[in-house]
């Protein structure tokens, strides 16, 4: 974005000074007789001004704050409604303003289009200055040097002009400066300029910038993402239907989803133990062991990790998850086996993990019955109630509790499979009074007073991945790599200008070098005196008159040399 | 498998490194203060010659305290940028400037107040760096695992670069107090309140060549914005003595500024050339951060299945990055250039600290490796 913005004559605000508010009240004084035409022509010069780009900016730094304090839904949706749940009317204000998908927000997406609307109508002209610019020669040499960085002035005898003017032009280009010669009244000049490439990593990096946000948009409208869980010993083939959850951008295309297959024969997970160093029972390794399937390649054993997802073309996998399916078997009063095999837990989240269980029987008779309790890898039940001490399966199992009555399902109503809601069922009661506790090793059966029986046969583990695919990812990447590169050029590369003039007067030469910083340059002093010296040095020898007091006694030795390398 | 002695003697050589810098501090201040000493002794003897001299006649001349005086104040906060040039004259100024009131201990080798601190400091960033690589030679990877061990490598980081800045330009030793003083802080608050003793990976910490890469850079980059912050604010405060100084001079012949911390600042190089610094170290520190938000996209992708989840320490590191684009563009920018500019590159660095502090302990997130409870 310019630092000076052309601003046309009918614009009030003059120096747009966002301090100078007279002028502010003044612009809104005049904007009436501006037309529309001439309206929009202003508001457009405000959007693309600098201090509205800086305003923005300030804006999208704010507005992305909550993005961060309230829970989104975009990144875990059972927070927000956990925090909706919590706060009543304030939460239900928020969620009216937004609060809870910033990042979707009208307000939020409006200052991010602003941004890089103001940026692209900035960059535009932008371009069509730097081009004409990297075609023009070099400006006109000012007819005073004196007043430019680093003004040297050295006096040698004879005429040496045209030969000084060739050392300084073969000079600087080599030091890859764009140079033009130029014949002046009395003398001639060598203009000379370098770091145009700082403007073109400028605009290389804003533009890669809207490069970014485009091809975004385009992976946002192309990718999909979805969750499955799959069971040790079971498989999955790449088809919606066998998703948990999924989500695709509005131009997702079904049949685009690659075909292939998998099954996982094994998932191991490793923990510290205790006596080694660590957390005892913070994770160490997960690693799922699949067989991989695809079209017109043989099988293939691979093993996931975490931060080694499988690539298959088309698709990736991530292991995101896992935790553990008891094999249960519920059987109701009349003999009927009404719920049987790998039944997959949830865990709560505690290092132990403490997994919790739903089992639905809907055709259990004479009533509809819930297993509901805990599944405890390591397990122990005590005042706390059952919980796990360990995450592996050093001592796997359950703790339930059987409930009878109407589950509900009947009602149409769609249904979380891992949630029931208890307050259509009864709690079995034993003998006591008192719900039962079934507490089941692997193996065991219990059988309850009404002759339904719940047994645990085995256990399994099971691993949740993602899939997911956008195919905007490299085009994402790319277009970041060179906003970097632009970055760099526009940050690094110093833009000066220098020039070599060269008098002949009365049997002498008088030779000027100055420069001129278009960035900050602070080497740009020292190269113009550099320069002079090693024109004047290395043409005779002659020690430059200007530069002498500056100190440098090793100017005369050092000329020597330089013209040696020259050659 | 984690050595534990090794990591007893990591432990025992970041204490250690404490103890140095404290002294180095003390070795800083003690020349900062000794030498706001002898620049008041020396304005006073200044005051009562020219006094002395009034009273023989009444042709005013100038004495050498004005000028000493007037030198920083020259290039004042509104030089900006363009003057490129001229900053590094001012710098220059400033550098003879400081030089000019140590005259009688700056003989060659012998030991000031200063070169003693600097010794101090950089033996004791030696020892801060044995200590960083000993916890990873302890632990068997990179030093940068958890917060605890962030903060440890990323103070050793900002020591080092400030050793590599002052080595050669002596003039900017005089930082050396400002800059060990926050180091220290977070040394401090490392070693007490984020320890954690020395463990293997987590899973998701594991099998990726982007630990060393992302959070590398995001190190280098952490280091850099408290630099930059450093030397933004001493430039705020440079700005505002130079503006006092300059107004106090058109009516007093010997213009004096907050006491005591006038004369520090009297020491330090000119606002402009601070501001220079501070672009320096702030545009190679958005450049890392820029670096820290695609080293961390790809590696997000790898490991999530998502470039970008708007996870609170995505959203953190993004503020950061655009707050730091504030101030590049506020810096070209006629009305910020200066002191504005540099508020923002402040702010900046509040968002880093934000970020590595209540985002890393406070706010639940994927990014949730300081390994405190």
């Amino acid at each position: 974005m310019t630092d000076e913005n052309p601003r046309p004559s009918q614009d009030p605000a003059g120096t747009g000074r966002w301090s100078s508010k007279p002028e502010v009240d003044g612009a809104r004084a005049a904007a009436p007789s501006l037309g529309l035409r001439g309206t929009l022509l202003f508001l457009w010069r405000q959007l693309t001004s600098m201090q509205t780009a800086l305003v923005l900016l300030m804006l999208l730094a704010v507005a992305a704050i909550p993005g961060s304090l309230y829970p989104q839904r975009s990144v875990n949706p059972a927070l927000t409604e956990q925090f909706l749940e919590e706060n009543g009317r304030w939460g239900e204000l928020l969620d009216t303003l937004g609060f809870f998908e910033v990042f979707s927000s009208p307000w939020f997406s409006a200052i991010y289009l602003l941004l890089f609307i103001s940026l692209i109508g900035c960059i535009v002209p932008r371009v069509g200055v730097h081009l004409k610019q990297l075609r023009a020669r070099p400006p006109r040499t000012p007819s005073r040097l004196t007043r430019f960085t680093g003004h040297t002035r050295i006096e040698l005898p004879g005429a040496q002009g045209e030969e000084l003017i060739e050392a300084a032009r073969r000079g600087l280009r080599r030091s890859r400066y764009r140079t033009e010669v130029r014949e002046e009244k009395g003398g001639r000049s060598v203009s000379a300029e370098r770091g145009l490439l700082r403007e073109s990593g400028n605009l290389l990096f804003h533009i890669a910038l809207v490069g970014v946000l485009v091809c975004v948009a385009g992976g946002t409208l192309t990718s999909y993402r979805g969750q499955v869980t799959v069971i040790e010993g079971d498989g999955f083939s790449n088809s919606l239907t066998q998703y948990d959850s999924f989500e695709a951008g509005a131009w997702f295309d079904e049949n685009d989803m690659p075909d292939f297959r998998f099954t996982l024969d094994e998932f191991r997970a490793t923990y510290v133990q205790p006596g080694e160093a660590g957390t005892v029972g913070e994770p160490r390794s997960f690693e799922a062991d699949v067989q991989v399937t695809t079209p017109g390649e043989e099988d293939e054993s691979r093993t996931i990790q975490v931060n080694k997802p499988l690539h298959v073309p088309g698709a990736s996998m991530y292991l995101l998850g896992n935790g553990y399916a008891p094999e249960i078997t519920v059987t109701d009063p009349e003999g009927t086996v009404v719920a049987e095999g790998p039944l997959i837990t949830v865990p709560m989240g505690d290092t132990g993990y403490t997994s919790q269980v739903v089992l639905k029987a809907p055709d259990a008779q004479p009533e509809q019955t819930a297993v509901v309790g805990f599944f405890l890898p390591t397990g122990t039940i005590d005042e706390q109630g059952p919980r796990s001490l360990y995450p592996d399966a050093l001592d796997p199992q359950l703790a339930l509790t059987a409930y009878q009555g109407d589950l509900g399902l009947d009602s149409g109503v769609p249904q979380n499979a891992y949630e029931v809601d208890l307050t259509t069922l009864t709690a079995v009661a034993g003998e006591d009074g008192d719900p039962v506790l079934m507490r089941l090793y692997p193996g065991q059966e219990y059988t309850l007073a009404d002759g339904t029986t719940v047994s645990f046969d085995g256990l399994r583990r099971y691993a949740a991945f993602d899939i997911a695919h956008n195919p905007f990812e490299r085009w994402i990447l790319i277009s970041s790599l060179v906003a970097v590169g632009g970055l760099i050029l526009s940050l690094f590369v110093p833009r000066r200008r220098l020039w070599v003039r060269v008098r002949e007067v009365d049997g002498t030469t008088v030779l000027e070098v100055a420069g001129l910083a278009r960035s900050d340059d602070p080497s740009l002093a020292d190269d113009v005196k550099a320069l002079a010296s090693r024109l004047s040095g290395a043409h005779d020898g002659n020690r430059p008159p200007d530069a002498a007091p500056s100190g440098h006694p090793e100017a005369d030795a050092a000329g020597g040399p330089r013209e040696g390398s020259a050659k | 498998m984690i050595n534990q002695q090794l990591a007893e003697i990591s432990n025992l050589a970041l204490v250690v490194t404490i103890v140095l810098y404290v002294l180095a501090l003390i070795g800083f201040g003690a020349d900062l203060a000794s030498s706001s000493q002898r620049r008041s002794d020396a304005r006073l003897a200044a005051r009562e010659r020219q006094e002395a001299s009034r009273e023989m006649s009444t042709a005013a001349v100038g004495a050498s305290g004005t000028t000493v005086a007037d030198a920083p104040a020259a290039g004042s906060d509104a030089a900006g940028s363009d003057a490129a040039g001229s900053d590094g004259a001012g710098s220059d100024a400033a550098g003879s400037d400081a030089a000019g009131p140590d005259e009688a201990p700056a003989v060659p080798g012998a030991m000031t107040a200063q070169r003693f601190a600097f010794l101090l400091a950089g033996a004791a960033t030696v020892l801060h760096l044995v200590g960083v690589i000993t916890r990873a030679l302890a632990t068997q990877r990179v030093p940068w695992a958890n917060m605890y061990e962030f903060a440890t490598t990323s103070t050793a980081i900002v020591m080092v670069a400030f050793l590599v800045f002052s080595i050669r330009r002596t003039e900017l030793r005089a930082l050396g107090t400002f800059v060990i003083g926050p180091v220290l802080l977070v040394l401090l608050l490392a070693q007490t309140l984020w320890i954690v003793p020395a463990a293997e990976l987590t899973p998701s910490l594991q099998n990726s060549h982007w630990i060393y890469i992302h959070i590398g850079v995001a190190i280098i980059a952490t280091a850099l914005s408290i630099l930059g912050a450093v030397v933004a604010s001493l430039q705020l405060l440079q700005a505002k003595h130079e503006r006092t100084l300059a107004e106090r001079a058109a009516t007093e012949e010997f213009p004096e500024h907050w006491g005591r911390f006038g004369h520090v600042l009297d020491r330090l190089p000119s606002s402009s050339a601070l501001e220079s610094l501070s672009f320096r170290i702030h545009s190679i520190a958005f450049v890392c951060w820029t670096f820290t938000l695609i080293f961390g996209a790809i590696w997000a992708r790898e490991a999530w299945g998502r470039f970008w989840g708007w996870d609170p320490k995505e959203v953190w590191t993004f503020i950061i990055w655009v707050i730091y684009a504030a101030y590049l563009h506020a810096r070209a920018t006629g009305g910020f250039r200066g002191s504005r500019a540099a508020g923002l590159a402040l702010a900046g660095f509040v968002a880093v600290i934000f970020n590595y502090t209540i985002v890393n302990t406070v706010i639940n997130g994927l990014h949730s490796y300081s390994g405190l409870g």
